[in-house]
C-alpha cells in the first residue's frame, strides 16, 4: 500500500473511530475531533460572524455536536457533518441577533465605501481582512459560496432569501474583493 | 460601471448565464475592455478565496467546551466499565469497519473492561451476532480486522527495518508497549468470539487496533527524523 494512501485511509479511519468513541461517551475521542476540527471550524466561523463572536460560537458547535452525535449517520463524513452543523449554528446566531444591521444590500449600494477608489499597495488590507469587512450579507454568501463550495439555491434556502439575492451578492462581494487582492 | 453586462459577470464566470445571454456576453468581452479585465480580477477574487487557509483560534477553547459537556453524555477520560454501560444504552449509527487506527493509556485503562464484559453473560436476544450489530449500525469485527491487520503488518515492517536508528531505551518501552496493546487486542478477540455481537468488544477491539496502529506511526515517524 502507497505510504500516503495508507497515511489517508488510517487518518480517516481514526476519526471514524474517533466518532464512534464519542458517540457512546468518550470525551477523550471527542477532544481528538476537537483538535482535528477546531482550525476549520473556528475559521468558518470567524469569516461569517464577527471575530469576536468566534470563540463563543465555535463552542456552542462543538456542544452541539456533541449533544447530537448519536444522530450522526455516517452517511458522510464527521467533517462534512460537524461543517454543516457549524453552519446552522451561524445561521441560528445571525437569527438571534437580529437584523438590525442591514444584512443585505441593495442592488445598487456601494460596499461599505470599499469599491470606490483604487488601493495603492501600502494601503491593501489583507484579504481576509477586507473580507470580514464586507457587510454580513455579502460576506455570508461569499463564504458559503467561493469558500465552502455551496450553490446559490442551497445558500438560498439557508439564508431565506431568493437565489437572485444571493447572486447578487456574491458579485458585489466579488467586486469589492477584487480592489484587495494580493498585490 | 453602468455597463449591463458588468452585473452579469459572476454569473458568467459561474456558467450561470444561458447560452443566448453567454453569446451576447461574450460577444461583448470581445469589444470591452473594462468588462474584460474585471472579469480576469474576478476569477483572481474566486481563486484567492478557494486558497485561503484555516487557522487556529488565538486560545485553547477546549477546557470551556470540556466543562460544557453534560454527564449525560459522558466526560472526558471516562473509563472502560463506564462506558461500556454508556456503549449499551446509545444507539450507533454509523459502521465500525472504519474504526480502525490509536496511546496506550486508555489500553491500560480499558484492557479490565474487556474481562467485565467476558464475564457478563452474552446478550438474551435470539438474534445472531450479526443482526444485533446492524440494530446498532454496525458490523462484526470480523469483517473489518483483515485490513487492518495489513495495514499494522505494513507499519511493523518499516519499524523492522528503521529500529536502528532508535536508542534502546526507546525500542524497549516500544516493545513493551506493544506488547501490552497486542495482549489487549488477543483479550478482545478471544472474548469476541465467545460474543461477537457485543457492542462494546467491537468498539474496544477498533480502538486497540487504532492505538496500535497510532503507536506504530508515532514511532516510525521518530525514526525516520533520527
Amino acid at each position: 500500500m502507497p505510504r500516503q494512501v495508507l497515511e489517508d485511509t488510517l487518518t480517516a479511519d481514526s476519526i471514524a473511530a474517533d466518532t464512534a468513541l464519542a458517540a457512546s461517551g468518550d470525551g477523550s475521542a471527542f477532544e481528538r475531533l476537537y483538535r482535528t476540527h477546531v482550525a476549520r471550524v473556528h475559521t468558518l466561523v470567524r469569516r461569517m460572524l464577527d471575530a469576536d463572536e468566534a470563540d463563543d460560537v465555535t463552542q456552542d458547535v462543538f456542544i452541539r455536536a456533541w449533544q447530537k452525535l448519536s444522530t450522526f449517520r455516517g452517511e458522510s463524513a464527521f467533517g462534512t457533518w460537524l461543517h454543516r452543523l457549524a453552519v446552522n449554528v451561524v445561521l441560528a446566531r445571525r437569527k438571534s441577533v437580529g437584523v438590525e444591521r442591514g444584512r443585505f444590500l441593495s442592488e445598487d449600494a456601494p460596499i461599505d465605501g470599499m469599491s470606490g477608489k483604487p488601493v495603492t499597495p501600502e494601503l491593501s488590507m489583507d484579504f481576509e481582512e477586507a473580507l470580514a469587512r464586507l457587510p454580513e450579507g455579502a460576506r455570508q454568501v461569499f463564504v458559503l459560496h467561493d469558500v465552502e463550495g455551496y450553490r446559490h439555491e442551497e445558500i438560498a434556502r439557508m439564508l431565506g432569501v431568493v437565489p437572485g439575492t444571493s447572486k447578487s451578492q456574491l458579485h458585489h462581494a466579488r467586486m469589492a474583493l477584487r480592489r484587495h487582492l494580493d498585490r | 460601471m453602468n455597463d449591463i453586462w458588468m452585473n452579469r459577470l459572476s454569473e458568467y464566470l459561474d456558467g450561470e448565464l444561458d447560452s443566448t445571454e453567454r453569446a451576447a456576453l461574450d460577444a461583448h468581452l470581445a469589444t470591452c475592455g473594462v468588462c474584460f479585465a474585471t472579469l480576469g480580477e474576478l476569477k483572481r477574487v474566486v481563486a484567492r478565496a478557494q486558497a485561503l487557509e484555516d487557522s487556529q483560534p488565538d486560545k485553547d477553547l477546549w477546557p470551556r467546551i470540556r466543562a460544557r459537556l453534560t454527564p449525560e453524555h459522558g466526560s472526558a477520560g471516562v473509563g472502560g466499565a463506564r462506558q461500556a454501560a454508556t456503549t449499551a444504552r446509545r444507539r450507533f449509527t454509523f459502521s465500525v469497519p472504519q474504526l480502525l487506527a490509536a496511546s496506550v493509556a486508555l489500553v491500560l485503562m480499558s484492557g479490565g473492561a474487556v474481562g467485565i464484559a467476558m464475564h457478563q453473560q452474552p446478550s438474551n436476544t435470539p438474534a445472531p451476532a450479526a443482526a444485533r450489530l446492524h440494530e446498532r449500525g454496525m458490523v462484526a469485527a470480523a469483517s473489518w480486522t483483515g485490513t487492518t491487520d495489513a495495514a499494522i503488518a505494513d507499519l511493523q515492517a518499516t519499524l523492522t527495518q528503521n529500529e536502528s536508528r532508535l536508542d534502546t531505551t526507546t525500542v524497549r518501552i516500544v516493545r513493551q508497549n506493544l506488547a501490552i496493546i497486542d495482549r489487549a487486542i488477543a483479550e478482545a478477540r478471544i472474548a469476541l468470539q465467545k460474543d461477537p455481537g457485543n457492542a462494546y468488544l467491537n468498539l474496544h477491539l477498533a480502538d486497540t487496533m487504532r492505538r496500535k496502529v497510532e503507536l506504530l506511526r508515532r514511532v516510525n515517524d521518530i525514526a525516520a527524523q533520527s
